[in-house]
């Protein structure tokens, strides 16, 4: 059974590759991507996924996921390891 | 056209000033020329090593042993290709290194230009972050960002890759800018209610302490913890040291090369207390039959770490010298529990009386630890040699093991220990590598002889690669398959070669004098033993087995001299 992550990225090098390879890596076909734009510095993404095998979860993926600097929100974010995430994307290039 | 305006280089040693970083590793080329060019003179000390390799894994144990950020640099294609294993290495490991590679100018990017290969492509999955720099002006604040996301949190690798035009072009004034501040998470006070609750009502409790710990520095207060409660503790691999090997509630380390009073202990546990570890397969063994009775605490910084092998009944997130010290519970009486697994620590101690009379491997890395005392760092390669320095090596201080935990790494003793006494020069610094090990990074003696950097090497020399020739034995009856290294070269020669002093043993009796004599040496030295090829690391649970399987010790033939 597929389910859906939405996130917002930072227009970043390397951010939507970064998020696609982690999905993979870590168990997850990808059945569907939605690109789209939510203003300058910020794309929407969408993508369902589903787990290779069932010993996969889909929260934990979200966790990792959401490590990834340059994401700024995930739908239903899973609480954050840091208090204070500096802005990357005005290193962006 | 001449210009008192800084070159993208000149901005990449002066933000390393700035940002403190006293040595640095490398190796130079064509992509990154315009930031050695800027080095010259800088009054950085930058160590030129023989192989990128060795740059990477010195970096890191640097960074391990001295708590600082690591920083390495490398040319671009191949030079930055030859840094893959040791980023890979510190990412496995949650090290704290930057590396600054070199990158084909701009308009030469995805043509195929000559060294030209996608580096941050191919490092995204073991970077915690990376940067392709297309703006000097922008370097000052992306070399400030990438140390502080290599340092906070749950630390880890960074990658800076800067192409060639860019180092070179002139920029408009520009700074590092005020730096990122982190705040440390502090753990919920629900969290930490219900772990309470849960010591409480424990009879068997169990600290499971991982390396995260002292990448946490949070060694005073895991210690802290341990006299306050009283609670038994197993390490894994990277968390030895972390509160001192000798303690008496120290059942060893657990898992595949783990003791048995350890193995013993998870197995019976009511309540095991994960400390900064990921539940990884060499420790756990079969998943399903880990800890099989006992309820989880999990204190993580990361927390994607939380439920990912292992559901915890109660995850704590945050950083561990808060979170530690917060953790007050009213303990129950475990006595008998603690009784229990002092007796069984006692009754499954190591054994030093192999009979023979070769060097039994051992009870050389015993005494060898014994004889250095306390300001003792071990850098250990990858392989059995690096079992028994885990299993038999006391240690007392906090980063005192060097490792390649995670990723496994071999080759990396040789550099690592050449980082480490780099880092920490008043220390005992010495590498124990085996014979196929060494060889890989076997060129770094060319380093340490060039800049006089005492470090101390014990090459264990089964002439293959005895590992592996374990588990044929063991696991693959007995089919060896390319494992002879009988045709080494004669390791004193070549260390004498490189220009540092060596020399061998190959009796029992010799092994004392030999630890004193290497000790005492003022310069970097080579004590080359030759041990039974036959000799393997036990016990040893088997791939794929619960900790409970444990194989045991066969001491049937006598470990002969050679
Ligand atoms: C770079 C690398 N290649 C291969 C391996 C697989 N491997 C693990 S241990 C080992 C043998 C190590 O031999 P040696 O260094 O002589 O140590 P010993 O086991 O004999 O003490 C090998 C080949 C590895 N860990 N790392």
């Amino acid at each position: 059974m597929s389910q859906s992550i939405h996130i917002e990225i930072d227009r970043l090098e390397g951010t939507l590759l970064r998020v696609l390879g982690l999905i993979e890596r870590r168990g997850f076909h990808i059945d569907e991507i939605d690109l789209y734009d939510l203003g300058p510095d910020t794309r929407g993404l969408s993508v369902r996924v589903r787990p290779r095998d069932a010993g996969r979860n889909i929260d934990i993926l979200g966790l990792q996921i959401d490590r990834l600097y340059g994401i700024k929100r995930l739908e239903q974010a899973p609480e954050r390891a840091q208090t204070v995430r500096p802005n990357a994307e005005k290193l962006s290039a | 056209m001449p210009t008192n305006k800084p070159t993208g280089a000149q901005l990449v040693i002066s933000t390393l000033k700035a940002l403190g970083v006293d040595v640095l590793f490398g190796y130079p080329g064509g992509a990154i020329m315009p930031i050695y060019d800027a080095l010259a003179g800088s009054g950085l000390r930058h160590i030129l090593v023989r192989h990128e390799q060795g740059a990477s894994f010195a970096a890191d144990s640097y960074a391990r042993a001295t708590g600082r950020v690591g920083v390495c640099m490398a040319t671009s294609g191949p030079g930055a290709t030859n840094l893959i294993t040791g980023i890979a290495n510190a990412y496995m490991d949650s090290v704290p290194v930057v590396f600054i590679t070199g990158q084909v100018s701009t308009h030469l990017m995805g043509t195929d230009g000559f060294q030209e290969v996608d580096f941050l492509g191919l490092t995204l999955p073991v970077v915690k972050h990376s940067w392709l720099v297309r703006d000097a002006a922008q370097i000052p604040a992306i070399l400030a960002r990438a140390f502080a996301i290599a340092k906070e949190g749950r630390p880890g690798p960074v990658l800076v890759d800067i192409p060639k035009d860019v180092a070179a072009s002139f920029v408009e004034a520009s700074e590092m800018g005020e730096l990122p501040a982190w705040t440390p998470a502090a753990p919920k006070a629900e969290a930490i209610e219900a772990a309470k609750a849960l010591i409480e009502q424990a009879q068997k409790p169990l600290l499971y302490i991982g390396g995260g710990v002292h990448m946490a520095d949070a060694d005073a207060e895991m210690r802290d913890f341990v006299e306050r409660t009283g609670i038994p503790f197993v390490s894994t691999l990277k968390g030895l040291g972390t509160v001192s090997t000798y303690h008496d509630l120290h059942l060893g380390m657990l898992g595949m090369h783990g003791t048995r009073a350890g193995n013993m202990a998870v197995q019976e546990t009511d309540l095991l207390i994960a400390v900064g570890a990921r539940f990884d397969d060499r420790a756990t063994g079969k998943l399903s039959a880990f800890a099989p009775h006992a309820k989880v605490i999990h204190f993580d910084i990361d927390p994607a770490e939380f439920h990912k092998n292992r559901r915890a009944d109660v995850a704590i997130l945050g950083d561990l010298k808060l979170a530690l010290p917060a953790l007050r519970p009213t303990m129950p009486d475990i006595s008998e529990w603690v009784k229990l697994n002092k007796a069984n620590k006692w009754q499954h101690r190591f054994k030093y009386d192999a009979p023979g009379k070769g060097v039994y491997a051992p009870a050389l890395l015993k005494s060898l630890s014994e004889k250095a005392g306390k300001k003792f760092i071990v850098a250990c390669d990858v392989g059995q040699h690096q079992m028994w320095v885990a299993q038999h090596c006391e240690f007392e201080q906090n980063r005192a093991h060097l490792t390649s935990g995670g990723s496994g790494a071999m080759g990396y003793g040789l550099p690592a220990g050449m980082g480490a006494k780099l880092g920490l020069p008043d220390h005992h610094v010495v590498t124990v590598s085996g014979d196929g090990s060494f060889m890989m990074n076997i060129q770094e003696m060319a380093t340490l002889r060039r800049y006089g950097i005492n470090l101390k090497i014990v090459l264990l020399d089964n002439s293959s690669l005895g590992l592996v020739r374990q588990w044929q034995e063991l696991f693959y009856e007995e089919n060896y398959s390319e494992i002879d290294l009988s045709d080494n070269p004669d390791f004193v020669e070549v260390a004498k070669a490189f220009g540092l002093s060596a020399f061998r043993i190959t009796q029992r009796h010799e092994v004392e004098g030999a630890i004193d004599r290497l000790l005492a040496a003022d310069a970097p030295t080579l004590l080359h033993v030759l041990i039974d090829p036959r000799e393997n690391v036990w016990p040893l649970v088997p791939p794929g087995a619960s900790n409970a399987e444990m194989m045991e010790e066969r001491w049937d033939e006598p470990i002969d001299s050679y």
